[in-house]
């Protein structure tokens, strides 16, 4: 017996399922499949319920001195971290003489964002994410929330960060 | 005695296709979905908004259900019986 005519005669035998049912099996196991994705994006959804309530994200506490205000000249920052905590931060001196606290972690991936001098835009070079310096908004960029903000004040000429009081109504 | 399941494999390959192309697509869609909520609630937890997260989980458990409960409706295949 030649070797097509084995081919021929015998491959039946070899694999005997049929064309439409291993079709069908597998996309039956692709349905499968996304049932168990689905389970996976339920749990991790529950996952993040949990962290959210359990373990919310730590405020800051109290009133931290950072620097005097000569320290940091107009345009000029200052980065910082308070003790305690591993966040870096950094103190902003606009070009219209107002001081801002940011992090300094984007919001995107979490790169370390510095301030442009005379522009006014805090920028991410990582994904040229772009944050206004007055407010820290998202002007541009693939950042998807504003950078957390701490008040600033002074006592005399030290400057002084607080957590941003939430206000009410 | 004849169930749904025997009924159901007893029909015509083309309606059992469209049946498991329906499947499929629900099931994407379904996906899709829990995709977007696992995506916003994540969004807002980092965001320190806390209202939508019990909410986000629950319509994915229920998005989750429906898909499991679909599969019932699974055809098995062309089975000889």
């Amino acid at each position: 017996m030649s070797k097509e005519e084995n081919i021929n005669k015998n491959w039946s035998k070899d694999f005997p399922i049929e064309k439409q049912q291993a079709i069908n099996v597998s996309r039956r196991d692709f349905a499968k499949f996304l049932t168990l994705v689905s389970g996976g994006l339920m749990v991790g959804s529950g996952l993040v319920a949990v962290k959210g309530h359990l373990y919310p994200k730590e405020e800051v506490k109290g009133e931290h001195f950072v620097c005097n205000k000569e320290e940091v000249p107009l345009g000029g920052t200052r980065a910082f971290v308070i003790e305690g905590s591993t966040i870096p931060y950094i103190l902003i001196h606009l070009e219209s003489g107002e001081f801002k606290a940011y992090e300094q972690k984007c919001t995107h991936l979490s790169c370390s964002v510095f301030y442009k001098p005379g522009t006014g835009i805090i920028h991410c070079p990582c994904h040229e994410g772009n944050f206004n310096a007055k407010t820290g908004d998202v002007i541009s960029g693939p950042p998807p929330r504003p950078l957390p903000m701490l008040d600033v004040f002074f006592k005399g000429s030290a400057v002084y960060v607080k957590a941003v009081e939430e206000t009410v109504g | 005695m004849s169930n749904f399941r025997r009924g159901q494999n007893q029909s015509n390959p083309n309606k059992l296709n469209v049946i498991l192309s329906t499947l499929i697509f629900i099931l994407i869609l379904n996906v899709t979905v829990q995709i977007w909520l696992l995506y916003a609630a994540l969004n807002n937890a980092l965001e320190n908004n806390k209202e939508i997260l019990i909410p986000a989980f629950v319509a994915s458990l229920v998005l989750f259900l429906v898909g499991f409960g679909l599969l019932y409706y699974l055809p098995t295949g062309n089975k000889r019986q």
